[in-house]
């Protein structure tokens, strides 16, 4: 969607003046159709389950056999007033801010950075990627270890006689959720950085350079001609990376399992618990398709913000 | 603007050679850190995790060997993924295809749905397929979570194999019509050898993507011994107590296959991230 490559103008002079163009393209639908039947069987269907779940009294008792009576929004009206609900969406909230924020600065200053030529740049970029594409199992297990009350991190901290002895950062309940969450956000920055890469290298050199020559400092170079001009990609980055901290789930699970208490719940993972622990299934719905609108409103944005740069 | 490929490689200064050096710090020492935690005592770790000397034994990986339990892991995590990618990629190259040249509403929207799908929470999809799945009698079958994570990563594929249809010119199709080629045959002799590119870069992610998956997982498997190594990983933790170098040894052989695509398709996954939407 963040296609940089294949140019629109160049896809519509194929298209314009085609003699061909009105015979083919009915066809082209039909190629769509093994994806269309596959989705609705697997993901619309699911998903249209869902919200009637959600509107429904669902138990242990009638979960697999259906038939659930219709309830209209009580499960909604219990979850408000819920006070895990309530916790777990403010959790969602800080968590997000921290992820969005930290990862795009820690994102653009990377990609900066990689930009520098020599072999450092390379390795910092190589294990970047690497990092990305590693299960996020693995890193959320790793980062638990790191950061144990004896781990790595607290042993750096001493070693450089910052804090005596070190926070417990995964057991302390006013920091667990920020410890996860910049774990997260380290998680993101490859691929914010990947992105703003690519859109680093698509600003003309010819700018740049008209810009020295008007006397421009680097950092006026950064700031007036760079920063307007990855405003674009900034925005589309912004949805994507506030989506994918709203919907994170497999860090809290691995790292704290939304614990102490519910000091790093968040909204996906306390859908999660009420449904496969709690075995309250249709609050689990309800807190899902809350989750979903919030998504989709974000989505929303994010479609128009990906037409306005790709000017389709 | 497209066109012109502006790579301000600078000259590294003092300030930026600092920072590229935090970078490989916050990104190689966890990496080190977990292949020296698999290679450590129990012992070591429970007496100071946080130590760099020790004497390094391959103790973890022989206890996690053994029982056979890790080479079925393995197996079930191959499958899983192979088959998750097989599907999405043949799945999916007709639709980035199909969505593409319909042009117009037809693109717009499906590509609508698409984002819309791919932002669904996981974890909201999971208790209704798994009464879709049930009703097929797939639960607790591989199988089932092929179809399952084939149905997560579907949007994602197609959206990325889109501009690699995007950027080939209608002259192709044209050209292959006046020949007498129908539309099919173009598509599968002409086309799609043409978005091989792009194919090797989605099936990459692809891969990477379901070797990692484990909600679905644990969630359709009710045997633990039709798990995947991520489930493993992410059940360790939760359930047995911790064998931290078990663990960690557990965590550098699941990670075994993703270095593996890293070496080979490294500059692909790079450009694949910045055209995809987000993990």
């Amino acid at each position: 969607m963040i296609s940089m490559s294949g140019s629109p103008a160049q896809r519509k002079a194929g298209g314009v003046g085609s003699a061909r163009k009105s015979g083919r393209r009915n066809v082209y639908p039909i190629f769509v159709l093994p994806a269309a039947v596959f989705l609705v069987l697997l993901a619309l269907y699911p998903f249209l389950n869902l919200i009637w779940m959600s509107l429904s009294d669902v138990s242990a008792v009638n979960i697999v056999r259906g038939g659930w009576p219709f309830v209209g929004f009580k499960n909604f009206d219990r979850l408000f007033h819920l006070s895990d609900f309530i916790l777990s969406f403010r959790n969602t909230l800080i968590f997000v801010v921290i992820v969005v924020f930290v990862g795009m600065l820690g994102g653009l200053g990377a990609a900066t950075l990689l930009q520098t030529k020599g072999k450092f740049p390379a390795v910092a970029l190589g294990l970047m990627v690497f990092t990305w594409a590693m299960p996020p199992v693995v890193l959320g297990s790793l980062w638990k270890f790191l950061l144990l009350p004896g781990g790595l991190v607290n042993s750096i901290i001493r070693l450089m006689h910052l804090y005596p002895k070190g926070p417990l950062w995964l057991v302390q309940e006013n920091l667990v959720l920020i410890s996860v969450a910049l774990v997260n956000s380290w998680a993101v920055v490859p691929f914010s950085a990947l992105v703003y890469r690519a859109a680093l290298v698509d600003i003309p050199i010819e700018l740049l350079d008209a810009a020295s020559v008007d006397g421009a400092s680097k950092y006026q170079r950064f700031l007036l001609v760079k920063l307007p001009l990855l405003m674009p990609i900034t925005l589309i980055l912004t949805v994507l990376t506030v989506v994918y901290a709203f919907r994170s789930f497999d860090f809290i699970y691995v790292m704290t399992y939304g614990g102490p208490g519910v000091a790093s719940t968040t909204l996906p993972f306390l859908s999660y618990r009420l449904s496969f622990i709690n075995y309250k299934y249709a609050l689990g719905a309800g807190v899902a398709v809350f989750t979903v609108l919030v998504v989709f409103v974000l989505a929303f944005v994010y479609v128009r913000a990906t037409r306005r740069t790709e000017g389709m | 603007m497209r066109k012109v490929r502006g790579l301000e490689a600078r000259e590294a200064t003092p300030w930026s050679l600092v920072g590229v050096v935090v970078l490989i710090l916050l990104y190689g020492i966890p990496l080190l850190w977990l292949v020296v935690t698999s290679l450590k005592d129990n012992r070591a770790i429970f007496a100071n995790p946080g130590s760099i000397i020790f004497t390094p034994t391959f103790h973890a990986y022989a206890e996690i060997a053994q029982g056979g339990t890790l080479g079925q892991a393995a197996l079930n995590s191959a499958i899983i993924s192979i088959g998750t990618t097989l599907l999405t990629i043949g799945i999916g190259i007709p639709t980035a295809y199909g969505l593409d040249r319909s042009r117009g509403t037809f693109l717009t929207v499906g590509l609508g749905v698409l984002v819309l799908l791919q932002m669904i929470p996981q974890t909201a999809t999971i208790i209704p397929l798994y009464r879709v799945l049930g009703a097929w009698r797939l639960l607790g079958t591989l199988p089932g979570v092929i179809l399952a994570d084939t149905a997560l990563f579907l949007p994602f594929t197609v959206l990325v194999l889109r501009p690699f249809v995007g950027g080939l010119p209608r002259a192709i199709e044209e050209a292959a019509s006046i020949d007498g080629a129908s539309t099919w045959t173009t598509f599968i002799r002409i086309i799609v050898p043409l978005m091989s590119n792009g194919i090797a870069t989605a099936a990459s992610l692809v891969f990477i993507l379901s070797w990692g998956e484990f909600l679905y997982a644990i969630s359709i498997l009710t045997n633990p011994a039709t798990y995947p190594i991520s489930a493993l990983i992410s059940q360790q933790i939760s359930a047995y107590g911790t064998s931290w170098s078990g663990l960690m040894a557990l965590a550098v052989v699941g990670s075994l296959p993703i270095l593996l695509v890293f070496v080979v398709a490294q500059r692909r996954l790079a450009s694949g991230l910045s055209l995809g939407a987000v993990k």
